[in-house]
């Protein structure tokens, strides 16, 4: 999990530094449903702590017809950060339209430097078994050697010839 | 009614829990029987003058199979997308569909016997299963799953009635699985369980898994919004099953 986010953030600021160059000109809103997959108010990450949206969201003229995940668009702090040109504070990517669904960057930059970034992600039913949140993972257990009452045994397929041996044809035998 | 019949290379256990009158479950016996063997002459690649393997020469083209071959070739196809090639029916080079038509045919094969009436089923061919409504007793069919090194225990017991149980494992008929893409025989997987509402797909997708190795554990989980629920067990020992496996209490 720990590795994933990493990766995740890695791969997000990349992203980040080259929508980071437009981030001057405009952040549109963008009709993303579902919070940022990577929170920025993440405290493993290494951001100065502070609320994910809420003060940026004051600062914010207005925001989009769907509600994204309370990251308000461009706001910023007016000092930008001497020699890095990154201006301090929350940047929306522009969204970016994909077989699955829309997808919206969001970095965080603190004294000049992208100290975070996240990303919205589709939730609609088409998109959901491709998305983090639906993909369920098979739990590890401890494997038994158990004898019970059954009706029937499945198994990797037997041959005639070693059916005879087979705990299937021990119930046909008794079931007979 | 039990029975047992030897047929497509392995034995198929049939087990009519209907209270129907005997020699009405006598000719559905027969009946799905007459089925099995019917599939057997027609899809075995071993048969010269089987239509499967007339279709392999080139003496029949799609127009002239019949629906059923043109149903397991669609099948294959959209199996070897949904796998990501891992049930490749053109994996030694020429087809072979019969790691889908054995579960493909007892599939049907249930189904033919519910139409006729007998809606309290248990077929078993081979270790691959279909049952349907209760026992005789008015239970759920307990299905025990083979432990994968002791040939008499089971690794988890499933209680089933409408639905399917396929198990691929490489413990009895050794490496007769390979990974489509390298060619070499699957690794990492000792056993395979899927249970979900057909048993062609159950079958298919516990061999596509098998195939893939580890990496199947993940795959597997992939297939449970869609009613698949599966059970590994690692060459090591590790066990793995989906929250909504239906094990019997």
């Amino acid at each position: 999990m720990r590795r994933s986010t990493a990766a995740a953030v890695g791969t997000l600021t990349g992203a980040a530094l080259i929508i980071g160059v437009r981030l001057s000109v405009a952040t549109p809103a963008a009709p993303v449903a579902s919070s940022a997959s990577v929170d920025l108010a993440d405290p493993n990450l290494d951001a100065e702590p502070a609320a994910t949206g809420t003060a940026a969201a004051g600062k914010s003229g207005k925001k989009g017809e769907s509600d994204s995940s309370g990251e308000a668009a461009g706001s910023s702090d007016e000092e930008a950060a001497a020699g890095t040109g990154l201006k301090n504070g929350d940047h929306q990517g522009t969204a970016v339209k994909n077989p699955y669904g829309t997808i919206q960057v969001t970095i965080r930059v603190s004294g000049g430097k992208i100290t975070a970034a996240g990303a919205t992600y589709p939730t609609t039913a088409d998109s959901a078994t491709i998305n983090p949140p639906a993909i369920a993972t098979l739990k590890q257990e401890t494997l038994q050697a158990q004898s019970a009452d059954i009706d029937a045994v499945s198994g990797a397929t037997f041959t005639s010839e070693s059916y005879v041996k087979s705990l299937q044809a021990a119930l046909d035998k008794a079931g007979a | 009614m039990r029975h047992v019949e030897h047929v497509m290379g392995t034995v198929v256990s049939i087990d009519l829990a209907d209270d129907l009158p005997e020699p009405t479950l006598r000719a559905l016996v027969a009946d799905t029987c007459a089925w099995l063997h019917e599939v057997d002459a027609r899809f075995s690649t071993y048969r010269e003058d089987s239509e499967v393997s007339r279709f392999r020469r080139g003496e029949l083209d799609l127009a002239g199979c019949s629906p059923d071959l043109r149903h397991v070739l669609d099948a294959c196809a959209d199996l070897w997308r949904a796998t990501d090639g891992y049930f490749d029916a053109y994996a030694g080079g020429l087809l072979d569909p019969s790691g889908y038509v054995k579960g493909w045919s007892v599939e049907v094969a249930s189904a033919r016997l519910a139409e006729a009436g007998s809606v309290n089923h248990c077929l078993n061919a081979g270790g691959d299963i279909r049952s349907r409504g209760r026992t005789a007793a008015g239970a759920p069919w307990r299905v025990g799953i083979r432990h994968p090194w002791q040939p008499d225990k089971l690794s988890w017991v499933l209680a089933i009635t409408d639905g399917a149980v396929a198990t691929s494992g490489t413990y009895e008929r050794g490496d007769h699985v390979r990974n489509p893409r390298t060619g070499a025989p699957a690794r990492g997987l000792r056993s395979v369980t899927v249970a979900g509402p057909d048993l062609a797909l159950a079958d298919s997708y516990a061999t596509a898994a098998l195939a893939m190795g580890e990496p199947g554990i993940a795959w597997l989980a992939k297939l449970v919004p869609d009613g698949y629920e599966s059970a590994v067990v690692t060459e090591d020992t590790r066990a793995f099953t989906t929250a909504g496996l239906p094990v019997a209490l």
